[in-house]
């Protein structure tokens, strides 16, 4: 599996703080990579580096072989990023939200229709499309994220707690998609504290803790080497 | 440039709302509304006015006073008492304001020379202007009859030499000087008459700034709390299209709000002023334009310049204000430094002359980039090109040092981890 996403010895100061202190990873071609491990781990902040949101304080991560540091551009082409609890523009109809959005992808007009036919499809929303996003549920305003973090169809989609605060039928849903989209080659990193979503969604998982990384391996090999029955099992045994 | 129209366009959608709309047909309501309030009450003023007269003299000054009364639009009405108290027991029970009392031998006092009173009683029944205005044309109405009897008086007394010689000896003929042009005409008049002509200057540009502003600071600090600023910022278009979108946005919008205010303050104010105003300039236009006191229309040109840096100035200001607020309520508390940016070269340059400034204060004046434009319709008409250039030029300077960090601000991660906390009241980076 050729890699689209290196990440090698990852460095993250706020201030006096590290929060990430020398992390390594890499995420192969239509792999759904996760990082798994408690609130404040450091999971965002890797998130958000690759997301080309925050500098690296050290380190390097190359995409697609471009390095973030020389070419954060070129990874905005490529790349998709949904932030955990993240909303629409309230004012916006979530239709005209998704063509806002096409827009600064497609090439072409018809590109921009078939990034909404996509997107309309994702979300599923149907007609409720054409109200207000300042109106949509909680678990709207995620599936309408999702469809625009997956319409252009990136390399490499970055989710953050993708089904954070969604009830069960809803998380059910976007896992599906997720999975169903990573089956089509694209590449997923993606962040959870919801070890079973993890075990459920990833092709890989690394645990992370205070900014490091515990262990690395698939959902199987983990609970193999830990002996454990599920991740959660695994997380602890790494922890100790 | 098409991601940059695609982000105007959508940075408009979000601030054009229902709310904005009802906002603005408020106001306009409101200006209406006061318009007719104002123009109302000022018709009842000019009214004729009934006024209560106790005539307890009756010779032909009293009777002339009353006929002078008559030709000031009013209406006097004979008290049925000979008493003074029940005089203004009986006003009191009526809808009259006002109550003349002439006293017994009013006339004989006058024609033998002496001083003589009358009283006046006002019967305040509001505290508005358009209330007390009565009383303040009788006392006009005295000093007309003042006048008409001290010039019958030194008429008889020394009939060679006419009334005005006598009381005036000493006759001024006032000029006033504007660089090299001179005209006849009292300083403080003409200078009052500028004041007047350029006063919704500032105004205009109060407006302007306090409404952009607010809409760019409360746009960046709504993109934060709703993390859509976030996502906005992993798109692939430049960072300096979507901070000057925001700003262009806000520009617009701020602009066509501060139009209806302006038209719907024009309005209610011209009810209330327009006759005023009309009076003063038509026997003003001729020293005004003798003097160069007229602006022209390149002055308005460099005027228009002028605010158009201030805004800039302002819109990059409320850009960086909101990457400090956490959120739409913290947005709401930073936009106080900067209206009070905009109030004290407002207040400075409308009640003292900045040149008479203690150097201190004259260089804090002319640091704040929102004194030049309130600086530049004075400059402009007292050609002190200089001073008008040395404002444009500096906010120009001002402007580009601020886009500088606002660009800066938003290519880093100090666009998301930059905020100003109230509780702690330190910058956390």
């Amino acid at each position: 599996m050729d890699n689209v996403l290196v990440v090698e010895g990852l460095k993250k100061f706020y201030g006096g703080l590290e929060a990430l202190k020398g992390i390594s990873f890499e995420v192969g071609r239509g792999e759904i990579f996760a990082l798994i491990g408690p609130n404040g781990a450091g999971k965002t902040t890797a998130l958000r580096i690759v997301a080309t949101l925050l500098s690296p304080s050290d380190g390097k991560v190359s995409f697609l072989g471009f390095d973030l540091k020389k070419q954060p551009e070129k990874f905005r082409e490529k790349i998709s990023y949904l932030p955990e609890e993240a909303g629409a523009y309230k004012n916006l109809k979530g239709i005209d939200y998704l063509k806002f959005m096409a827009k600064f992808y497609a090439e072409t007009e018809k590109e921009t229709q078939e990034f909404i036919e996509r997107a309309r499809e994702i979300a599923d929303l149907g007609t409720r499309l054409n109200e207000k996003s300042g109106t949509y549920s909680k678990g709207m305003t995620r599936k309408l994220l999702l469809g625009r973090a997956l319409m252009t169809k990136p390399e490499l989609a970055i989710l953050d707690e993708p089904t954070s605060g969604l009830d069960v039928i809803n998380a059910l849903e976007v896992r599906e998609i997720v999975k169903r989209f990573a089956k089509e080659g694209i590449s997923v990193l993606l962040s959870s504290h919801n070890m079973l979503e993890i075990e459920f969604l990833s092709n890989r998982v690394a645990l992370i803790d205070k900014g490091k990384i515990l262990d690395t391996g698939t959902p199987e090999a983990l609970k193999d080497k830990h002996r454990a029955k599920n991740l959660e099992e695994v997380f602890r045994g790494a922890l100790q | 440039m098409r991601k940059f129209l695609n982000l105007l366009q959508k940075e408009i959608k979000e601030l054009i709302t229902l709310q904005l709309f009802i906002s603005l047909l408020f106001t306009i309501f409101l200006f209406y509304f006061i318009g007719q309030m104002l123009k109302t009450e000022i018709k009842k003023a000019m009214r004729v006015q009934k006024i209560a007269v106790l005539n307890l003299d009756d010779s032909a000054f009293s009777q002339n006073l009353i006929r002078g009364l008559k030709s000031a639009n009013f209406e006097p009405q004979a008290v049925p008492d000979q008493d003074t108290e029940k005089a203004v027991q009986w006003t009191k029970g009526t809808d009259i304001n006002l109550l003349l009392v002439i006293p017994p031998g009013f006339g004989e006092s006058i024609e033998k020379f002496e001083n003589k009173e009358i009283e006046t009683y006002s019967f305040l029944r509001t505290f508005s202007i358009v209330g007390s205005r009565s009383s303040v044309i009788i006392n006009a109405v005295i000093r007309a009859m003042n006048e008409y009897l001290s010039n019958d008086y030194l008429k008889k007394k020394i009939p060679d030499i006419s009334p005005e010689q006598l009381k005036n000896p000493i006759r001024s003929k006032d000029f006033v000087v504007v660089k090299d042009r001179m005209a006849e005409g009292a300083a403080e008049k003409i200078a009052g008459f500028v004041s007047s002509q350029s006063i919704f200057v500032p105004i205009i540009l109060m407006m302007i700034i306090i409404y952009a502003s607010q809409m760019v600071i409360s746009a960046i600090a709504m993109e934060k709390q709703n993390k859509t600023l976030e996502t906005l910022l992993t798109v692939p278009v430049s960072r300096t299209a979507i901070v000057t979108a925001k700003m262009v946005a806000a520009a617009v919008v701020g602009l066509i709000s501060a139009v209806i205010y302006m038209i719907g303050y024009r309005y209610s104010m011209g009810n209330l002023m327009g006759d005023v105003s009309r009076a003063v300039s038509s026997g003003m236009g001729d020293v005004i334009q003798k003097l160069g006191l007229a602006m022209t229309t390149k002055g308005y040109i460099v005027l228009g310049i002028s605010l158009f840096f201030a805004i800039l100035v302002a819109l990059a200001l409320a850009t960086i204000l909101g990457v400090l607020a956490e959120d739409f309520r913290a947005a709401q508390s930073l936009i106080m430094p900067l209206i009070f940016l905009v109030m004290i070269p407002y207040f400075l340059s409308f009640f003292s002359d900045p040149k008479n400034l203690s150097l201190p204060m004259k260089i804090f004046l002319y640091a704040i980039p929102f004194s030049h434009p309130f600086l530049t319709t004075q400059n402009l008409l007292l050609e002190n090109y200089r001073a008008v250039l040395f404002g444009i030029l500096y906010m120009l300077a001002f402007f580009i040092v601020l886009i500088i960090i606002a660009a800066r601000i938003f290519s880093t991660d100090r666009v998301l981890t930059m905020k100003l906390r109230f509780g702690k009241k330190k910058l956390v980076i």
